[in-house]
Parts: C-alpha cells; sequence; structure tokens
C-alpha cells in the first residue's frame, strides 16, 4: 500500500515534470531567436562634424558630433525605427598601447572609437530592418567627473543632438548623405542603449526629451550597465536594464534602481519593465573595444579591479570558474538588446517570451545561466498587485486589501525601503555592493527597495495573502509572479544550493493547487561567489502559469499562499507579488 | 614656492571667463560623507553674470604646494604611489557648504593622489583621508593623478591615512591606502 503510494507520487512528479519541460519546450520552440541575421543587407557609414562642435549646456567643453549609422542597404521599406546607442565612460585617447583622457586627442594620438563596440548588435538589427545609430561622447568622457551630474545632462543633450540631426536627414537630408535618408527614418519609433555612464545617459535622456515634448517618441529605453547617480526614471515606455553579475567597475549593480524605482512611480504606467542578470559577465566585454584582443589601448577585464579578484570561485579566473568568455558575453548583449528593441520598437510581439522568461533564453545568447525579472504595465487586462510590500501594512494587509498572515517565519519584516525600514537588508558586515538594490547614489539620498526579510526553521511554514471580494477572478492573467533571491548571509541556506518551496492557489470552495518553484523557475538559486561584490542579493522574477494550477476554479481565488514545505529551513527577500500578464 | 598645477592643460583665462557657475545648478546632497557638501547651487545661466570660477577653472589655477609625499614606488590595487596637496587662491568669492553650513571662501585645497595609469571607470574616484570621504576625484589627461577639491582646510588632517577608491567605499578592504600619511609640512593654516 505505502508502496503503491510511493509509486504514485513518483509517477505524478515524472508526468509534472514532463509537463512542464514540454511546456518550456512548445515556447522554445514557438519563440524565435531575435539575434539572427536577418533578410537585409546592411550598409555602415559614419557621420563626423568635428570633434568640438556641440556644446551641452554648462558643460565645460564643446564635444564631438560624430556617429555611426548602420541601415538596409536598400533602405526599400522605410520608414525604419531608430535604435540610438551611446558608449559608458572610457579612455579618449590613445598612441600605441597608451590611453589617455582628454579632449580633443593631441595631433599624435587617435580618438578610441568606443562608439563603434556594438557594431556587432548594429549589424544584426539593421539587417532585420532597423536603422542603428551609435553615437560617440569622448569629449564628455574627458570631462564628465568636473560637472555635478558626472555628465548625466550633457549626454541626454548630446542624445537629443544627434536626433536632430536624424531628423534633418529624414525631412530635408544633409551631408553626408544628401537625401538617401528622406522618409526613410521613423522618429515616431526610437529606442536607446546606453552602457555604463551612457546607461543612466539614456534615462536621462528620456526624461529631457519628455521635458521638450517627447519631439521624438521614445519607446524603449535599455541600460546596460548601468550607473544610477541621479536616479531619474523611465515611465510610460519599456525598460530592460541588464546587469552583469561579475562588474568589476560597476560592482554593486546600482542600475536596478531604474528598475526598482519605476515600478509605482506612475499609475497607469504603460511600461512594462525588464532586468536581466547575467551570471559571470562583466562590465566591458559588451564593448569590442573595451575587450583585451580587440583593441590596442585602453582594454582590460574589470573583473581585475576587484581586491583578490581572481580567486573568486565564479568570477575569478581559477579551474571551474563560471566566467563567460568575451564572446558569449557579446551573445548575451546581442540576444536580449535585439528582443526589447524588436518586441518594443518594431512590435515584433514575438520575442516578449524570452523578455517575460517565460521562453528560455535563445541560442544566440551563447548561454543560459542568467535570470530575468518583468514588471507588467499598469492596467487591469496586465497586472493586479496582490502585495507591493512596500509599507509595514503590508505585512498585515496586502495591496488588494486582503489579510496578509504569516505562520512559523522569522524574521518577517521590511528592510531596504523608506525609513523607518533599515537601510539594507544584510547586517552592515556585508559590502553595499552586494546589495544592489540598496546600493547608496552618488547624487541621489533616495533610498532603495522594500522587500520582505523572512525565513523558516521548519517544514511547513506560511506565507499567506488573502484575495478580497472583487479581486478574486484571476482568470485573465497568465501567472501569478514575483521576485525573490535566496539570502546567502542567512546561514539557515545551505550553501551553493538552491532553495524550494511552493506556491499554493485555494479557490472559494477550498479546493487547493500547488506548484513547486523550482520547478518552474531557477530564481532560488544560491548566489554564487566569496569575493568583493559577490555573491550578491538581486531579486529575479519567478513567473508561474496559472495553466499549472489545475484543479481550482480561477475565477475565484481566495489566497496565494508561500508554502515552505520543499525545504526544512531557509531565507529569502522576496517583493512585488502580483498576478500579471505578458504585456 | 609657486607651482603651476599639471592636472588639466592649460586654457586662456577667456576660456575660463566662459565658464560658468552652471556646473554647479545640479549640486545636491552626496550619501557619501563628504568633508565639504556641493557647492551652492547658483542657477544663473551659461551667461557667466558671476564669472564664478568652476572646477574645471580651479585644477587649472595656480597652486601653493602645503605638502607633498615622495614614494616611487606603486602599492595595491590601485596602483598609488604618492600625494600632493595645494592651496589655491580663488579670483573671487565663492559661496560653498561646509559641513552642512553656506561659507564664503577665498580659497580652494587640491588633493591629489599619483600613481597610476588610473584606470578610466564608470564609478568616479574617491579620495579619502581617514574614514571621511574628500570628494570624487577628477584624472589627469595622462592618467597618472587624481585631484579632489575641498574648500574645507579642517579636512586635511595632519597624519591622517589617504586613500584612493572607486565608488563609496566605506569598507577600507574596498580602498587602496597611500604609503605616506598626509604631512602639511606646516604650511596648513590661516587660509579660510
Amino acid at each position: 500500500m505505502k508502496t503503491s503510494r510511493i509509486n504514485h507520487l513518483i509517477a505524478f512528479a515524472f508526468l509534472l515534470l514532463l509537463s512542464i519541460t514540454a511546456g518550456a519546450q512548445v515556447a522554445s520552440a514557438q519563440t524565435p531567436d531575435p539575434g539572427t541575421t536577418g533578410p537585409n543587407a546592411v550598409t555602415r557609414e559614419e557621420y563626423n562634424y568635428g570633434n568640438s562642435v556641440f556644446r551641452p549646456v554648462g558643460f565645460p567643453i564643446s564635444v564631438e558630433v560624430r556617429a555611426s549609422i548602420h541601415y538596409p542597404t536598400t533602405l526599400g521599406n522605410g520608414p525604419y525605427p531608430v535604435i540610438v546607442f551611446m558608449h559608458g565612460r572610457h579612455a579618449t585617447c590613445y598612441r600605441n598601447t597608451t590611453a589617455t583622457l582628454r579632449w580633443p586627442c593631441l595631433s599624435n594620438e587617435q580618438p578610441i572609437p568606443s562608439f563603434q563596440g556594438y557594431d556587432y548588435i548594429a549589424q544584426t538589427l539593421a539587417s532585420n530592418g532597423y536603422i542603428v545609430v551609435s553615437v560617440s561622447a569622448n569629449g564628455i568622457n574627458a570631462y564628465d567627473n568636473n560637472v555635478t551630474d558626472l555628465g548625466m545632462q550633457a549626454r541626454a543633450e548630446l542624445i537629443q543632438h544627434h536626433l536632430g540631426r536624424l531628423n534633418t536627414f529624414n525631412t530635408t537630408g544633409a551631408a553626408p548623405f544628401g537625401t538617401k535618408f528622406v522618409g526613410k527614418i521613423n522618429l515616431a519609433k526610437v529606442g536607446t542603449m546606453g552602457h555604463s555612464r551612457g546607461g543612466e545617459g539614456v534615462v536621462k535622456h528620456y526624461v529631457y526629451n519628455a521635458s521638450l515634448g517627447s519631439p521624438y517618441i521614445v519607446r524603449a529605453v535599455l541600460p546596460l550597465a548601468p550607473v544610477d547617480f541621479n536616479r531619474p526614471v523611465v515611465n510610460n515606455a519599456a525598460l530592460q536594464v541588464v546587469l552583469p553579475y561579475c562588474d568589476g567597475d560597476v560592482s554593486d549593480n546600482q542600475g536596478v534602481h531604474f528598475y526598482d524605482d519605476a515600478r509605482y512611480n506612475v499609475p497607469g504606467d504603460t511600461g512594462a519593465k525588464h532586468t536581466v542578470q547575467v551570471m559571470g559577465a562583466n562590465h566591458n566585454f559588451y564593448n569590442t573595444v573595451w575587450t583585451p584582443g580587440m583593441f590596442p589601448a585602453g582594454t582590460g577585464d574589470d573583473w581585475t579591479f576587484v581586491t583578490s579578484g581572481s580567486t573568486d570561485g565564479h568570477c575569478g579566473t581559477g579551474a571551474g570558474n563560471k566566467r563567460l568568455t568575451s564572446a558569449q558575453q557579446r551573445g548575451t548583449g546581442l540576444a536580449y538588446l535585439s528582443a526589447f528593441m524588436r518586441a518594443y520598437v518594431g512590435g515584433e510581439t514575438q520575442f516578449l517570451p524570452i523578455l517575460t522568461g517565460d521562453a528560455p533564453p535563445p541560442a544566440s545568447a551563447l548561454t543560459t545561466n542568467l535570470h530575468v525579472s518583468y514588471h507588467a504595465p499598469d492596467t487591469t487586462a496586465k497586472r493586479l498587485d496582490v502585495n507591493r510590500l512596500l509599507t509595514s501594512t503590508n505585512l498585515t494587509t496586502n495591496t488588494l486589501g486582503g489579510a496578509t498572515t504569516q505562520s512559523g517565519l522569522t524574521p518577517h519584516d521590511l528592510c531596504g525601503g523608506a525609513s523607518p525600514q533599515p537601510l539594507h537588508c544584510l547586517p552592515s558586515t556585508q559590502s553595499t555592493a552586494r546589495q544592489p538594490h540598496t546600493t547608496a547614489s552618488a547624487r541621489s539620498t533616495l533610498r532603495g527597495l522594500s522587500q520582505l526579510r523572512t525565513g523558516w526553521g521548519a517544514f511547513g511554514s506560511t506565507y499567506t495573502n488573502d484575495l478580497p471580494l472583487g479581486a478574486r477572478n484571476v482568470s485573465g492573467y497568465q501567472a501569478v509572479q514575483f521576485r525573490v533571491s535566496v539570502n546567502y548571509n542567512d546561514l539557515r541556506n545551505p550553501a551553493n544550493t538552491p532553495q524550494n518551496f511552493s506556491i499554493v492557489l485555494t479557490d472559494g470552495a477550498g479546493a487547493t493547487s500547488s506548484v513547486r518553484v523550482g520547478d518552474v523557475s531557477t530564481a532560488l538559486f544560491f548566489p554564487p561567489g566569496t569575493v568583493g561584490p559577490v555573491p550578491k542579493v538581486l531579486l529575479n522574477t519567478v513567473r508561474v502559469p496559472l495553466t499549472s494550477f489545475t484543479g481550482v476554479n480561477l475565477s475565484d481565488i481566495r489566497s496565494v499562499k508561500f508554502n515552505f514545505d520543499q525545504t526544512g529551513q531557509g531565507a529569502l527577500l522576496i517583493t512585488d507579488l502580483a498576478f500579471a500578464s505578458a504585456p | 614656492m609657486r607651482l603651476v598645477n599639471t592636472a588639466r592643460r592649460r586654457r586662456g583665462w577667456k576660456s575660463i571667463l566662459l565658464t560658468t557657475s552652471f556646473l554647479f545648478l545640479f549640486s545636491t546632497c552626496s550619501s557619501l560623507a563628504f568633508a565639504q557638501d556641493a557647492p551652492v547651487s547658483r542657477p544663473d545661466s551659461d551667461t557667466n553674470a558671476n564669472q564664478e570660477v568652476t572646477v574645471t577653472d580651479i585644477l587649472k589655477l595656480q597652486g601653493r604646494v602645503l605638502g607633498e609625499g615622495a614614494n616611487t614606488k606603486a602599492v595595491g590595487q590601485h596602483k598609488v604611489k604618492s600625494y600632493r596637496v595645494e592651496e589655491v587662491t580663488l579670483p573671487g568669492m565663492k559661496e560653498v557648504r561646509i559641513k552642512g553650513e553656506t561659507r564664503t571662501v577665498g580659497k580652494a585645497f587640491r588633493l591629489t593622489v599619483k600613481g597610476g595609469p588610473f584606470p578610466v571607470r564608470a564609478l568616479p574616484p574617491v579620495i579619502w583621508l581617514d574614514d571621511t570621504a574628500i570628494g570624487y576625484g577628477i584624472e589627469n589627461e595622462e592618467l597618472t593623478e587624481i585631484t579632489v577639491i575641498t574648500y574645507d582646510e579642517s579636512a586635511l588632517t595632519e597624519g591622517a591615512t589617504i586613500y584612493l577608491s572607486y565608488g563609496d567605499k566605506k569598507n577600507k578592504e574596498d580602498r587602496t591606502a597611500l604609503p605616506e600619511k598626509l604631512k602639511l609640512n606646516g604650511a596648513k593654516g590661516d587660509n579660510q
């Protein structure tokens, strides 16, 4: 009898795993790879109006107006959506193998063409029907530490200046292109990507363009390994922040603030928000001009900035490390940047499952070791917030007004958000670089992400959110989701072992259905590394498809319960519990 | 002894006069425990109505050396070698915030860490004296010096350990200490 029950359980588990795996395979099979070369032949040109021709307001010097432009050679099907790239802070000039920081360069030096470092992405996007402009910002890099905002307004103005140039190309035409681009550039479909300081630059540009009445319609903003010194916010446009786990420069992954700050900033926000945490990736290898062996000067693996970094088991250089090669890292940039821009600027919605995590990383990413977050647009059809976990009230009453209860959990409090919450979620012995959501900002006193800090010491501890009358029909949503990280600093989590627990939905008739998180998500991984800024607690999204919950009436769900039934102890940081659908 | 600062290339006074106080328009509180706060905002335009001296200007002004180290061997993660402290007489009085108070000063102080070549990073360099972050540093063109400007003479503590970090690194393990302590050779005093 007992053996029979075990056999039944094994069979059930096998069938469940099979169905989930099959589902993932179907999603994978149905989602094309955004990083593959498209049908268009591509032409690459540059325009260069000089080294000292544009003076951002209040900036110490005039800077260059130079950019590359990739476009479908025939320009036959325009107007084409426009993607603008801006590189980050780097040395500006070089002679032989020596890099310097001045602008303009001396007569015996050459400019370092950082703007050319993303050609591998521009080429693929252009082949798929996009015009891609990559802007040189060396003049800003040479003087941005001299200004209080560290050059962000200047970067915003420089991008806007280039969009103005594109507008001229598109309307009347101008040298060096004549009338080639007249009617071919769609400035109502603009996407921006900025790397490093350029990451905050594109966010600042979004805000600046909006302050001017949005003469150009920016639909998607992608900060890549960004800084966030001043905490500008993107709302009502798509946002995707790429966060390299082994970033040795912006080692605190402070750019996650862009996602966190935007979530509930504007009611009715139509913009979807995403993060991609790329395990094993550093800061520099997204740019070929910053990558050792691919340019003669100023290159480097930024992880070497970390004291004793080479000894780290994940990010270091020893045997068995999990670092990505530079080619793999470019693969992640190509795949996720292409998916994001093509989905939100070009309207190629077939790539959305990659961004939400409903589909696995595409082949062009060259790795599967990454994690995503997704925050749905703030519309009734797309998102029902169950518990935003913003204030202490949310420990007893959730965002819907339903009761929130727990049993057997300790601690069970909020951290990282507005006062009186503690500033950080981990003790002061842990570097803030290991806590991206609450790391300080250079030019802002804003605090970080409010998180539920909780843990259990016995099987069967629970955390439950009731859904009140009027909020019980969740059948229109695709998934129940939340963001979570294993708290590596809590000894109840065994090192290097993923956590697991169950999500239980209960309906009005008392029927329940349970899904193990570990069967549908890798977000409960134990953050790897032991040196400097790693391990990190960065919250990633778990999305559990509602189709996985069988035997309950999704039109009458009464509660969402986290049942800590898979391991005897553990500790997590949690936020953003919601029902949600893809954008 | 009067030295000409070499942190940035020289520019003529015409250029200096064209540079205005707008640089400080965005000045806000920093999360760092800086010895000085950001200068008071001067929301004037780029017309140089006040002819207020900017950070870029101060880097180019002549300075009087108050103290200077002599070590020539690079040490630590950031390859630091030595330091230099200079007093700079401003061309006019300047309103700044020091320890939360608005003050009018006529002098600035440059604290320069020497070594490198220093990387050009996204996170700004920060120069510390003991556990006080003096401010964000600015690299010179050859990437052999990083200079921070302070208006607070009291921040220049005789015998303090000088550190360099990138970003706000309160943990000393994340900073590189210079091998020499700050020595002002008795030159400090009566500068405010």
